[in-house]
C-alpha cells in the first residue's frame, strides 16, 4: 500500500518576469510505500526541495499528481495525516515553546482535553520538557530544531515529511532523532526525509528515492542499490598519465582517483584480478596496494567528482 | 472555524508587540492634543476644528496603521516561513487570510477606539459641545478602516511588501478621489474614455462615502439611510476584496 503516489509531476520556476522559465521537477513519478523509512536525496539543486513543497501542499503543480493516502494533495483533507518539518525551525519569536505547541495543536484540531498531554509528550520525546517556558527566539537552532520535531510528533500522524531534519544538530541530537525514527516506523508511522547525510540513509532508511537534475534517478531499496554498486578489487599503482590512464582502463578497470603521482583503480568482481595483475605487470606496471573494497553509497549516488547521481 | 479564531488569536497577540503600533499611536494622540490650540488660533469655533482635525486625525491614523502593519504582516509570514508551519496542516488558505484579516483588524480596532477614546475625553474634558452625528463619523471611519486593511491584505497577496504598501497608499488616495473621476467621466466626450473612466469609478472604492465630517463640522444634517447605506457598501466591498485575495493567495507558490 503507497502513502504517497507522485505522478508525472512537473514544475518550473521564473526569476522574474523577464527571465526564462528553469525547470525545477521534470516528469518525475514514484511511491512511497507505508510503514517504511524513505531517504530522499540528491544534488543541492536536484529538486528535493520542491517535490517536499508539492506533496506538502506549498506549491502547485504545473503538471502531474501528487496523492497521499490516495487524496490529491490539492484537497486539504489529504494533509490532515501528513507532519511537516522545515529544514528550518521556523516559529513565532514570540511565542514561548508550549505556546508554540498549543498553536501547532490548535490547528490540527486535536482535542483540547487532550492537548496537555499531547504536548508533554512531544516535549518529552525531543528531550525538552526543560525548555517549555521558554521563548523560541531565545533558544540555539539545534533546540529549536528539536521543537520543529516536536510539533510535527504531534497528534500521531501517520505520515512524516522532514526537510533535511538533522540539519544544524549535534551529535547527540543526531542520534536522538535516529532512534527517534525507528521507533515511529515500529508504531506504524512513515517517514519521508531529505538528507545529504547518507550515513542517516545507510543507517535508518530501508528504501530511497534519488533525483538528479530534477528528474528521478533511482527509487527502491537501498539494500538493491548498494548491490548495483562496482564493488571489487582497489588496486593503487604508481605514474599519472594519459596514457596510463587508457591502458588501465583498456584492461577493463576503472580509474577512480590519481594523486601524487599515483592511480588507483577499481578491477570489477566479475573480472579475474590476477589476470589483470599479470598484464599490468607484463607492462611493467607494479601495484603499490592491493585490497578488496565496496563502493560506498557516496560514490554510487554522486560519483567520485562530479555532482551528478547514479 | 477553530483555524481561523486560532490565527486571528495569534495575529492579533503579534501586531501587539509591534513598535511602530505605538509610534502611531503616540504620533496621534499629539495630534489630538494640538487640535486643543488649534481650536484658539482659528476663526472658527473650537468644536468645529477638534471635531474636523480629529476625525481627520484617525482617518490618517486608520491608514497609517494598515498600511505598516497590514502589509507587512502577509508578508513577513511568507518571507519568515512562519507560514509553512500553518498551511502544512489540515488548513485551507481561505481559513490563512480570513484568520489574518480578523486578527489585523481586531488589533486596529483596539488601537483605532484607543484614539476614539482620547479624542471624546479630551472634548468632554474641555466642555466642547459635539452633536450627535460625531458617532456615526467615527463609525464611518471604522469601516473605512475594515476597506483599507482588507485592500492591504489584497495588494499583499500577489506582490511584495513594498509595492503592496505603495499600492494601499494609492487605493486611499484614489478612493478619496473617486467623486472626481466620475465628474470627469461625464464630462468626457469621447466615448471610450469615458467608458474608461466609468469603469474606474466602478472598480475602484468611493471612500468619501465614509467621510461625512463636512456635515459633523457644520452641524448639516446627514441623510437618512446614509450611514446604513455606506456601511454596507464598505462590507461588500471588503467582501469582495477578500474573495480577490483568497482567489491570488491560493495560486501562490510559497
Amino acid at each position: 500500500m503507497n502513502c504517497i503516489e507522485i505522478t508525472g509531476l512537473s514544475k518550473s520556476y521564473q526569476k522574474d518576469f523577464w527571465s526564462k522559465r528553469i525547470a525545477a521537477l521534470s516528469d518525475v513519478s514514484f511511491s512511497i510505500e507505508k510503514n517504511r523509512i524513505t531517504g530522499f536525496v540528491g544534488p543541492n539543486g536536484a529538486g528535493k526541495t520542491t517535490t517536499i513543497k508539492a506533496v506538502t501542499g506549498l506549491i502547485r503543480a504545473d503538471r502531474g499528481s501528487v496523492k497521499v493516502n490516495g487524496i490529491d494533495i490539492k484537497n486539504v483533507a489529504a494533509r490532515r495525516g501528513v507532519a511537516y518539518m522545515s529544514e528550518q525551525p521556523y516559529f513565532y519569536g514570540h511565542l514561548t515553546v508550549r505556546e508554540s505547541l498549543e498553536f501547532a495543536s490548535n490547528l490540527l484540531s486535536l482535542p483540547h482535553n487532550k492537548i496537555n498531554s499531547e504536548i508533554n509528550r512531544a516535549l518529552d520525546i525531543v528531550e525538552l520538557s526543560h525548555k517549555s517556558k521558554s521563548k523560541v527566539k531565545e533558544m540555539s537552532k539545534g533546540m529549536q530544531q528539536r521543537l520543529n520535531m516536536a510539533q510535527a510528533i504531534l497528534g500521531k500522524r501517520e505520515l512524516m515529511i522532514l526537510d533535511e531534519p538533522m540539519s544544524g544538530m549535534d551529535p547527540p541530537g543526531r542520534r536522538l532523532f535516529r532512534n527517534l525514527f525507528r521507533q515511529l516506523e515500529s508504531e506504524g508511522i512513515t517517514i519521508f526525509f531529505s538528507t545529504h547525510v547518507l550515513e542517516d540513509i545507510e543507517s535508518v532508511c530501508s528504501d530511497i528515492v534519488v533525483l538528479s537534475k530534477g528528474k528521478l534517478s533511482y527509487c527502491g531499496s537501498v539494500n538493491e542499490l548498494l548491490k548495483k554498486g562496482l564493488a571489487g578489487t582497489e588496486i593503487t599503482i604508481s605514474g599519472e598519465n594519459q596514457g596510463l590512464n587508457k591502458m588501465i582502463e583498456g584492461l577493463g578497470c576503472k580509474v577512480i582517483y590519481e594523486k601524487d603521482g599515483t592511480v588507483t583503480v577499481i578491477v570489477p568482481q566479475d573480472k579475474d584480478r590476477r589476470e589483470i595483475l599479470r598484464l599490468m605487470s607484463d607492462t611493467n606496471i607494479f601495484p603499490l596496494r592491493v585490497e578488496n573494497r565496496t563502493e560506498s553509497m557516496e560514490e554510487l549516488l554522486y560519483g567520485n567528482s562530479t555532482g551528478g547521481a547514479a | 472555524m477553530r483555524a481561523i479564531f486560532y490565527i486571528a488569536q495569534n495575529t492579533f497577540r503579534e501586531t501587539i508587540r509591534n513598535k511602530i503600533l505605538y509610534n502611531i499611536l503616540l504620533v496621534a494622540g499629539i495630534a489630538l492634543v494640538l487640535s486643543i490650540s488649534f481650536g484658539d488660533l482659528s476663526v472658527f469655533s473650537r468644536a468645529q476644528v477638534m471635531a474636523d482635525f480629529g476625525l481627520a486625525t484617525m482617518s490618517l491614523t486608520g491608514l497609517l496603521l494598515a498600511v505598516f502593519i497590514g502589509v507587512g504582516m502577509l508578508g513577513m509570514e511568507i518571507s519568515t516561513k512562519t507560514i509553512y508551519g500553518i498551511l502544512t496542516k489540515p488548513v485551507t488558505r481561505n481559513s490563512f487570510i480570513f484568520g489574518k484579516f480578523l486578527g489585523l483588524l481586531a488589533t486596529l480596532l483596539l488601537n483605532f477606539l484607543l484614539i476614539a477614546a482620547v479624542f471624546f475625553v479630551t472634548i468632554w474634558i474641555l466642555g466642547v459641545k459635539q452633536e450627535f452625528e460625531i458617532i456615526y463619523a467615527v463609525l464611518l471611519l471604522v469601516i473605512e478602516m475594515v476597506v483599507i486593511v482588507a485592500a492591504a491584505i489584497f495588494f499583499s497577496s500577489f506582490t511584495t511588501p513594498t509595492l503592496a504598501a505603495i499600492f494601499t497608499l494609492g487605493f486611499y488616495v484614489a478612493g478619496h478621489l473617486n467623486d472626481l473621476v466620475n465628474i470627469g467621466a461625464e464630462q468626457q466626450s469621447d466615448a471610450v474614455w469615458r467608458t474608461i473612466l466609468k469603469l474606474l469609478f466602478f472598480i475602484l472604492p468611493n471612500l468619501e462615502n465614509f467621510n461625512i465630517r463636512t456635515a459633523v463640522v457644520y452641524n448639516l444634517p446627514v441623510p437618512p439611510g446614509f450611514v446604513c447605506s455606506a456601511v454596507i457598501y464598505g462590507l461588500l466591498y471588503t467582501a469582495m476584496l477578500l474573495l480577490l485575495s483568497i482567489v491570488f493567495f491560493s495560486r501562490k507558490d510559497l
